[in-house]
């Protein structure tokens, strides 16, 4: 991507990304809460369209050729907001007949993911009483169904327990293996940090700091690197003293 | 706490004010007033008609008070996803007792428009039935019982059955009962006022096994002390009296234990019916839809029209507002001409103006297709593929209806096709529409009147009348044609079928292809006007 800008009003919520990532990478954008981390991945996937700016994936420009653009991409967005009065199997075969998949493929493919993701049980309840957790799974497995070779990733390890989240990691994993690329945004420090070959810092809408995860730790953890970057605030530690006396 | 309670429950009600906008609180304000005639008509029903009709007066408070008891009952079961205050649960980790808390919210509970109308309402007892003496403080006595009966019993039901009604399933029932239930108090009323102007004294006599029967209720039993009291049977009243005191205490000893077991144990894990992965496309129109993305979108909007209890209200109204029609024409006998098979088709115009804004229930979740690089001329057509299915089915059933009563089976096929062409041209004008002038529907299955704050509201709704009326004007040829053809020779009408459906495909064919080709390259705006909070 290239000079991506975005403002909402008066607010700059990203302002201006340069941004190179390379084939089969696992990519974590981190970032504090307003640093302009979902803008930016509205803005690549064709959600959001920037003021300014550009984005290539896989060579096609993505606000040129939408459409072609979007074949070649899955994504899970933050905020999950699905048709959730479909139940899960509904959902997936949804998306993939939205996306001209054929129906077998789609059916064949949908309960192999509901199986993986530990959902087959769960595959006739509608979304709506689906836990929060459950919505991330099936939003993945609907983002994974037609095996993009780009994936973007809002939050994807957010409220989902030890055991799915192992599972997912696995998955990815072996997804970037076959070539793919991931690129996901966390708040998980230590997960981006196990996870990821290259990792971006963001602050305030700016790009503060990219490149391969060791080289931009540089011998901290990614935790201390993105603190020190970003800056801490150490207010609050003097005036709440009174949160060691107890109430009766 | 009883204080802290009350003022809680007068904060809420404030603040709700506070909270809404102009017009829903003018709303508010109307039923408020709405809650008046009722309140004053209770107190004259029951001041008046005891010394007009003596004989009447037991009947007619047994009548009121159980209508009472039992209003107070079903109401609160239909707010309590939307009134906070009635939610037991929400005040679990406060650490307070049952007999605070029972104490407490009995107080809150005497404050608001209901417990205000029933107290009036209730005065009217007092003036119809008391006379000085002994036997006015049983009177008195006994409309406090009746008032504490409604109270205590209203939230006893509501405590035992708190947890139930805080799941999906319950709530969304509950939108569609609201609806059904309002629909129904108003048909009852008018058939309730015809058959009063009916009612003979010798009917009264007829009733007097009920009497006998409602009497032994525990509102019975507070309405005969009341008359007992008033007539001076003070020995009959008091016992009476304490047979509704009695049932106050059980109600009240049932909310105690409901109470303590909804602060003390655990909730238990949502339960929901998982349904045998059945496919997306429902059963009956598997082979007819085809298996691309139009199909897969006319098969979620249609499972979405059963499932979501906003979609399944405008759909059950609709068919409300053609049974009505139906049954208008059965009992009036002047216009039952067989021609009338032909006003089926405000059945198909009404189902058309749900389409108005296509989009609206799809709201954020429209990410879904924006990614998919969906083609918005098939997601479109799909579209309108499922609202043709309906209101297609809803005109056949109306016309088939309609054909019954007035025997008019001939004209069921020309409604049919009038009314397909009638809904394309109109789904072409609601294309345009949908995508130009979209707006989100809250998902809140809390109020069914709820209004997303897009501050649009005034904009949409001059949008939404000025393509009502552009549909309008482009059915004026078709009932030209069709007045003309009735006026002139009925057989001719079968010469409009083909055009009416030529006239309307054509109309809908311009409308797709306009909304289409704005959609094709506005997919993130459509999906920003869609979604009620910007990404930040």
């Amino acid at each position: 991507m290239r000079g991506l800008r975005k403002a909402f009003g008066s607010k700059v919520a990203v302002g201006g990304i340069d941004l190179d990532i390379p084939h089969g990478c696992f990519f974590g954008l981190v970032g504090p809460n307003g640093a302009g981390k979902t803008t930016t991945l509205g803005m690549v996937t064709g959600l959001l369209r920037p003021d300014a700016g550009l984005v290539l994936i896989d060579g096609v420009e993505v606000w040129r050729d939408p459409v072609t653009a979007k074949r070649r991409i899955g994504v899970l967005p933050e905020d999950l907001r699905l048709f959730d009065r479909l139940t899960g199997a509904e959902l997936l075969t949804y998306n993939g007949l939205l996306r001209g998949m054929a129906a077998g493929v789609v059916e064949a493919r949908a309960r192999e993911l509901l199986d993986v993701l530990g959902l087959a049980d769960a595959a006739g309840t509608l979304v709506v009483d689906y836990s929060h957790g459950m919505r991330k799974k099936i939003a993945l497995a609907a983002a994974l169904l037609h095996a993009p070779r780009v994936l973007f990733l809002d939050e994807p390890f957010e409220a989902i327990d030890p055991v799915s989240a192992r599972t997912i990691r696995g998955l990815l994993e072996r997804y970037t293996a076959g070539g793919a690329t991931v690129v996901f945004s966390s708040h998980v420090m230590e997960l981006v940090e196990r996870l990821c070959d290259r990792v971006g810092i963001m602050h305030l809408g700016r790009l503060i700091a990219e490149g391969p995860t060791d080289q931009v730790r540089a011998g901290r953890s990614l935790e201390d690197a993105f603190v020190d970057l970003v800056g801490a605030s150490h207010a609050g530690a003097e005036e709440l003293g009174w949160l060691g006396t107890w109430s009766a | 706490m009883a204080g802290h309670l009350v003022g809680l429950r007068l904060a809420l009600l404030r603040n709700g004010l506070r909270r809404s906008s102009w017009p829903q609180q003018v709303g508010l304000a109307l039923g408020a007033l709405a809650g008046l005639p009722l309140a004053f008509g209770g107190f004259l029903l029951l001041a008046l008609v005891p010394r007009a009709e003596p004989r009447a007066g037991l009947l007619l408070v047994e009548a009121v008070f159980l209508l009472l008891f039992l209003g107070w009952g079903l109401f609160p079961l239909l707010s309590f996803a939307g009134d906070a205050s009635l939610d037991p649960s929400r005040l679990a980790l406060l650490p307070l007792r049952p007999r605070e808390l029972v104490t407490g919210l009995s107080l809150a509970a005497c404050v608001g428009v209901a417990p205000l109308c029933t107290l009036v309402a209730l005065g009217g007892a007092v003036v119809g039935f008391g006379s000085l003496g002994p036997g006015l403080l049983l009177v008195v006595a006994a409309v406090l019982v009746q008032f504490a009966l409604c109270i205590v019993g209203s939230r006893a039901l509501l405590t035992a059955l708190s947890r139930q009604l805080r799941s999906r399933r319950a709530r969304d029932l509950v939108i569609v009962l609201v609806s059904v239930v309002a629909l129904g108090f108003n048909l009852a009323l008018q058939v309730g006022a015809r058959l009063a102007e009916r009612l003979e004294r010798s009917d009264l006599e007829a009733l007097r096994p009920a009497v006998r029967v409602l009497g032994w209720l525990p509102p019975g039993l507070a309405a005969r002390a009341l008359v007992d009291g008033g007539e001076g049977r003070l020995l009959a009243a008091t016992a009476e009296l304490a047979g509704a005191a009695l049932a106050v205490l059980a109600l009240g000893w049932w909310w105690w234990r409901s109470l303590e077991r909804v602060l003390t144990t655990a909730e238990p894990p949502a339960r929901s019916r998982a349904r045998q992965p059945a496919g997306l496309f429902p059963r009956p129109l598997r082979r007819l839809l085809p298996a691309d993305q139009r199909g897969a979108v006319a098969a979620k909007e249609l499972r979405y029209l059963a499932r979501h209890p906003r979609l399944r209200v405008a759909w059950v109204i609709s068919c409300l507002l053609g049974l009505a029609l139906v049954v208008f024409l059965a009992v009036s006998d002047g216009i039952r001409h067989p021609w009338m098979v032909l006003a089926s088709l405000t059945m198909a115009f009404l189902a058309a103006q749900n389409s108005l804004n296509q989009y609206g229930f799809d709201g954020a979740a429209y990410w879904t297709q924006v990614v998919a690089g969906a083609d918005p001329r098939g997601d479109l057509v799909g579209r309108n593929l499922a609202s043709m299915v309906t209101g297609v089915l809803t005109t056949a059933v109306l016309a088939v209806a309609l054909a019954a009563v007035t025997g008019g089976w001939l004209y069921v096929p020309v409604a049919l096709c009038l009314g397909a062409g009638v809904l394309a041209l109109s789904l072409g004008v609601a294309d345009v529409v949908s995508v130009r002038f979209a707006y989100p529907l809250p998902d809140d299955a809390t109020n069914l009147w709820a209004v997303q704050g897009t501050g649009q509201g005034c904009l949409v709704g001059v949008v939404q009348l000025l393509a009502f009326a552009v549909q309008g004007v482009l059915v004026l040829p078709l009932a030209a044609v069709v007045v003309a053809g009735l006026a002139a020779w009925t057989p001719a009408l079968v010469l409009v079928c083909p055009l009416a459906i030529a006239y309307g495909v054509f109309l809908w064919r311009v409308g797709l292809g306009l909304g289409a080709s704005w959609l094709t390259g506005h997919q993130p705006e459509l999906l920003a006007a869609l979604s009620p909070r910007r990404p930040a």
